[in-house]
């Protein structure tokens, strides 16, 4: 078992799985020693989550086998898992909301008083040493429902680094918290590592990889990519492991020339205080709005579609003067008019998330007719959609919500581009999308502007916007103060556009 | 204490749902009973009203049982006929009183194992039973008749010290519950996996090694049981076997959690509460018998009452 170093605590060996006839692990080995911290990297959808839950006991693996000390462990149910010292902090936030933070510490392995009933004071008291470990002062007693994201965050971290777990692993531990709170969890890591227990890491954050882990395994589209030592490899080289392209590849070519004006906003104001301004969108044109966040933004793209009421101001669509949209019906107005809206939270307020993949595509279009309609499956709108995508779905009939986040993001966008619309009001267009992903949809945008539509977009990353747009309007306190071509924009010159002119007004 | 208090009047911050507002409505209810009626505060009417409540109240604790998994059992009121069919038939009572319990529990296993295992809605699964039962009830007994042990019948006309016997029956039942719910591993896991079923998370329970099909057959035995009791109960009032004197307790039942601030997505619920909205629900038939309302009015009275009160507490206010 030895190679030179220590030898392996778990070793999961050519593990295979599919889901129906999508495969998301080929052939993928990884091997974690005891005390080290042992990075999982790969983009969304590269099979890190279920490589993770398969060590879990959550999905059984199809092939491979896992060793533990060299023993081979059968993992049918998370119960097993656990017995077997394997804990997990898993991605999405599994607390139960109306059990208490004590209740759910120690939820399936409650410590017993002799008549048989719970020992609730022992498990009050070894919850308050367990959140006191990671800084936190919290009532055992109170309801997980009434925490904030952030202590719901440490309360499951607390929750999975257990006295008798020789293997912890941590799935993305860190969406939620801040710079000062990931370093009161890296310092629990540390602690962790000296005990000499083997913990998985994964996390999109470059620094906290270099700063906390001491090997890292990369996978990529479900496959094995490499394992390496921390201290051979740079963030970029990790990155090009994952993507496996340079990341000057991920922006498209900019518009060579534009067209008419398609959206014009003239003595435009978002509310009654800000200054008004004008914004021309013309065809073939990828408009940024940038900024700080928050400036206003939101309230521009929104008023377009009935979803804020401007204070005063008048819109022209190709050419033609329209009153703005009234919240009731501004959506169904506009999209027949040619202007499909995709909002921020594509969960939320963008995809019917128990719906299938085609469902999703095709609504827009049974949208257009009269509500009893006999709704056609329209399978070649499905198909045309899905190949000119590159959507990676199993099946048409697949929910949407099994699908990883850039998948999801494209299938609402396929929502607009199915019905043929003319311009594009797009809100963060790739939040929590992988980069693979991201290039995908930047190019996505950029065909259809290049075959004469024209899109409208925010994004909190400014990066994103100088690359992908044409040109930027700057944002702040809720009008425009000035427009920049985005070959010439710098995240510095924006920012300086954005308070320069506030500051000389103020 | 305050503190536990006060949750029963704003769910934010516990998991007992509104189980104020039933309270109130009872003392509420009772006070102007009393002070309004001549009837209500004599000794017969309270043992009557007692004797009355006892079998909702009993039933209305198994069901909270399964509700509390986001489940519902339609097939309580079937148990009940059954069980007095049962106890009706010809046979010692060192026989029969165990064979109730003893097929009562089977009555539940198999709603809970159709419905974790052949994966059938609760409500599919025990309408069958229902239906299923009320036949083989009408089977054994197609009209009313049969005489219960005399065991039985004391145990539920009798009364010890001045204090009627029913009482006993529902302290027994509330004590086990609440030693159960409570006091138990049990009764913990029913919680998170209702509260992992009403958020949407229905796999959180069982990453957390909970056997969560186990638990919820053991939540439908668990409702049978009390079902049963509340029959072995019945049976001795009326002292013979009727195929429809459970007819729509499980309605009822659902009813009594339902106002006691149980809510039917599961996790959210309380053994007090359930407790208080059957006393409500048998206060509210009491004082309007006494007042000569129509048993129609009555109906509609209740289903209105129902709905205020389950209308107060939308799930978003819990904030779970």
């Amino acid at each position: 078992m030895f190679d030179g170093e220590t030898a392996c605590l778990i070793e999961m060996q050519s593990i295979s799985k599919a889901f129906g006839s999508s495969r998301v692990l080929r052939d993928v080995t990884l091997r974690l020693r005891p005390g080290s911290v042992h990075a999982l990297m790969g983009e969304n959808g590269a099979g890190k989550s279920t490589l993770m839950k398969i060590l879990a006991g959550v999905h059984r693996s199809d092939e491979g086998r896992i060793l533990k000390d060299g023993n081979p462990l059968h993992l049918p149910s998370p119960r097993e898992a656990l017995a077997a010292g394997i804990s997990t902090v898993f991605q999405e936030l599994s607390l139960l909301p109306n059990l208490t933070i004590a209740e759910n510490m120690f939820l399936g392995r409650e410590p017993l008083l002799r008549g048989g009933g719970l020992d609730r004071k022992r498990m009050r008291a070894e919850t308050v040493a367990a959140l006191a470990e990671l800084d936190l002062r919290l009532d055992p007693d109170q309801l997980v429902s009434t925490l904030t994201i952030a202590e719901r965050q440490f309360v499951e971290i607390a929750h999975g680094i257990k006295a008798d777990a020789s293997v912890l692993i941590l799935d993305e531990p860190t969406a939620a918290l801040n710079a000062a709170d990931v370093e009161v969890l890296n310092r629990s890591i540390r602690r962790l590592r000296a005990e000499g227990r083997a913990i998985v890491y994964i996390s999109h954050r470059m620094d906290e990889i270099f700063s906390i882990c001491d090997e890292v395994t990369v996978l990529k589209d479900g496959q094995y990519v490499g394992t390496r030592a921390i201290r051979d490899v740079t963030p970029d080289g990790l990155i090009a492991m994952m993507v496996g392209r340079e990341l000057s590849d991920l922006f498209p070519a900019r518009a060579a020339s534009l067209g008419k004006p398609v959206l014009e906003l003239s003595g435009f104001r978002t509310t009654p205080k800000a200054r008004a301004f004008d914004l021309t969108l013309h065809q073939g044109e990828i408009l940024g709005l940038a900024g700080l966040e928050g400036q206003g933004q939101q309230r521009i793209m929104r008023a377009l579609i009935g979803r804020h009421t401007p204070a005063g101001g008048t819109l022209r669509l190709h050419g033609q003067a329209l009153k703005f949209p009234s919240a009731a019906r501004g959506i169904r107005a506009m999209a027949r008019l040619g202007l499909g809206f995709v909002p921020e939270d594509r969960k939320e307020e963008g995809l019917m998330l128990g719906l299938s993949v085609a469902a999703n595509l095709v609504i827009g279009l049974h949208a257009e007719k009269p509500a009893f309609t006999p709704a056609r499956s329209l399978k070649a709108v499905v198909q045309r959609m899905t190949d000119a995508l590159h959507i990676k779905t199993a099946s048409p009939t697949t929910p949407v919500a099994s699908l990883s986040g850039g998948n999801q993001q494209k299938v609402l966008l396929g929502r607009y581009l199915a019905r043929e619309v003319k311009v594009l009001v797009i809100e963060e267009p790739t939040r929590g999308v992988d980069i693979g992903a991201k290039s995908e949809i930047y190019g996505l945008l950029r065909d259809f502007a290049q075959a004469g539509g024209a899109v409208l977009v925010t994004s909190r990353e400014t990066v994103e916007l100088i690359g992908l747009c044409d040109r930027l309007a700057v944002v702040h306190g809720d009008t425009v103060m000035t427009e920049l071509p985005a070959n010439q924009a710098t995240e510095h010159s924006i920012l300086a556009a954005a308070l320069t002119v506030e500051g000389g007004a103020a | 204490m305050t503190q536990w208090f006060k949750s029963g009047f704003s769910a934010r911050r516990s998991r007992q749902g509104l189980w104020g507002v039933p309270m109130v409505i009872a003392v509420v209810l009772a006070v102007v009973l009393a002070f309004g009626t001549d009837q209500f505060a004599t000794r017969e009417n309270l043992f009557n009203l007692i004797a009355q409540a006892m079998p909702l109240l009993i039933a209305a604790i198994g069901q909270l049982f399964v509700i509390l998994v986001g489940g519902l059992d339609l097939s309580v009121g079937s148990v009940i006929s059954f069980s007095t069919a049962i106890l009706s038939l010809d046979g010692p009572a060192a026989v029969l009183i165990p064979a109730v319990f003893v097929l009562a529990g089977l009555v539940g296993l198999i709603n809970g194992l159709v419905i974790t295992r052949l994966n059938v809605h609760p409500i599919i699964a025990t309408l069958a039973m229902q239906y299923i039962l009320l036949g083989i009830t009408r089977i054994l007994r197609p009209v009313s008749g049969g005489t219960v042990p005399d065991i039985v019948i004391a145990a539920v006309q009798g009364s010890m010290l001045g204090v009627p016997l029913p009482l006993f029956w529902g302290l027994i039942a509330a004590g086990l519950a609440a030693k159960v719910l409570y006091g138990s591993r049990f009764g913990l896991h029913l919680f998170g996996i209702g509260g992992g079923v009403a958020a949407g998370m229905e796999e959180a329970a069982r990453t957390y090694g909970i056997r969560v099909g186990r638990n919820i057959v053991l939540a439908y035995v668990a409702c049978a049981l009390f079902a049963a009791l509340a029959g072995a109960f019945l049976a001795g009032r009326i002292v013979s076997g009727d195929p429809n004197v459970g007819l729509l307790f499980e309605l009822d039942a659902i009813t009594a959690a339902a106002i006691g601030g149980t809510q039917l997505s599961g996790g959210v619920g309380s053994l007090h509460g359930t407790v208080l909205g059957a006393i409500v629900l048998a206060l509210l038939a009491n004082g309007m018998n006494l007042a000569n309302v129509s048993p129609f009015v009555q109906t509609a009275i209740k289903g209105g009452l129902l709905l205020a009160i389950v209308g107060l507490q939308s799930r978003k206010k819990m904030g779970l």
